[in-house]
């Protein structure tokens, strides 16, 4: 695992994980489906109600959790747990 | 030091506001915020937090969460998206609560001004579609018996409730 990258955990991601920040090792490039299977293997009860209803979000930008697409993550890029939203 | 003159096409006095805070918002700060002498219409949205009955009894008040730094990218390529639609909108403003909201509260005013009503109006329709489907806003209501459940808009594409416009769904319990 050659980079370093920080997760957020929001809403019903952080109730589930039980953390709202964290470090991992991650190879990169690494797909999306690959990066949810690590972030499984860290929190198991985050498959319990989010699979299929959850997205990703790296540098800002939302990513479909898929192995569709290789990301290239670098040292401190910010990788997000997003559930559906509900602001407005 | 330079200077750098405003990109090609973009209104020079258009202004895009958003604040994010954990106190009462004022309809009067973001009416303030989009006025101007060239504008005969300010178009305006409140959503307030109601009053909602579940088996868990009355909702006693909501609490919100975002992730700051992408509302904010979020709402600034919303804006992009609506002054390239609708060019002679004027100014837009969001104000979006965080933290603890009781029922009956403002949890977001918007307001968006233009020449004339017509595409401020429309504007503001799009704008809220836009909030609810990509903003990075989570709403998690707060029941009498102490029991919470977070919401889901339906206009979020990965919602469990997605395309069903009158509903919202609790994830979880």
């Amino acid at each position: 695992f050659n980079t370093r990258v920080c997760v957020l955990y929001f809403a019903k991601s952080a109730e589930l994980s039980g953390v709202r920040e964290e470090l991992l090792q991650v190879d990169t490039p690494i797909n999306s489906q690959d990066l949810w299977t690590r972030l499984l293997g860290q929190h198991p009860r985050l498959l319990r109600v989010l699979q299929g209803h959850v997205v990703l979000a790296v540098r800002h930008q939302y990513v479909a959790i898929d192995d569709q697409e290789a990301l290239t993550l670098r040292d401190g890029d910010e990788v997000a747990v997003v559930p559906p939203l509900s602001g407005g | 030091m330079s200077s750098q003159s405003p990109p090609l096409g973009a209104s020079k006095k258009g202004r895009d506001i958003f604040k994010l805070s954990h106190h009462r918002l004022s309809v009067e700060d973001v009416v303030a915020a989009v006025g101007s002498a060239s504008c005969g219409a300010i178009s305006l949205f409140i959503g307030t937090t109601r009053e909602d009955q579940s088996e868990s009894g009355k909702v006693i008040g909501l609490e919100y969460e975002a992730y700051e730094p992408m509302v904010q990218s979020e709402l600034a390529e919303l804006c992009r998206r609506l002054r390239a639609r609708w060019p002679d909108l004027a100014h837009i403003c969001v104000h979006h609560r965080l933290g603890w909201v009781r029922v009956g509260e403002a949890s977001v005013v918007a307001a968006v001004s233009s020449p004339h009503r017509h595409d401020g109006q429309r504007a503001l329709v799009c704008l809220l579609d836009g909030l609810k489907a990509n903003v990075p806003v989570w709403k998690k209501e707060v029941y009498e018996d102490r029991k919470a459940s977070w919401k889901e808009n339906a206009e979020c594409a990965w919602a469990s409730c997605h395309g069903n416009h009158d509903a919202q769904t609790m994830i979880g319990q």
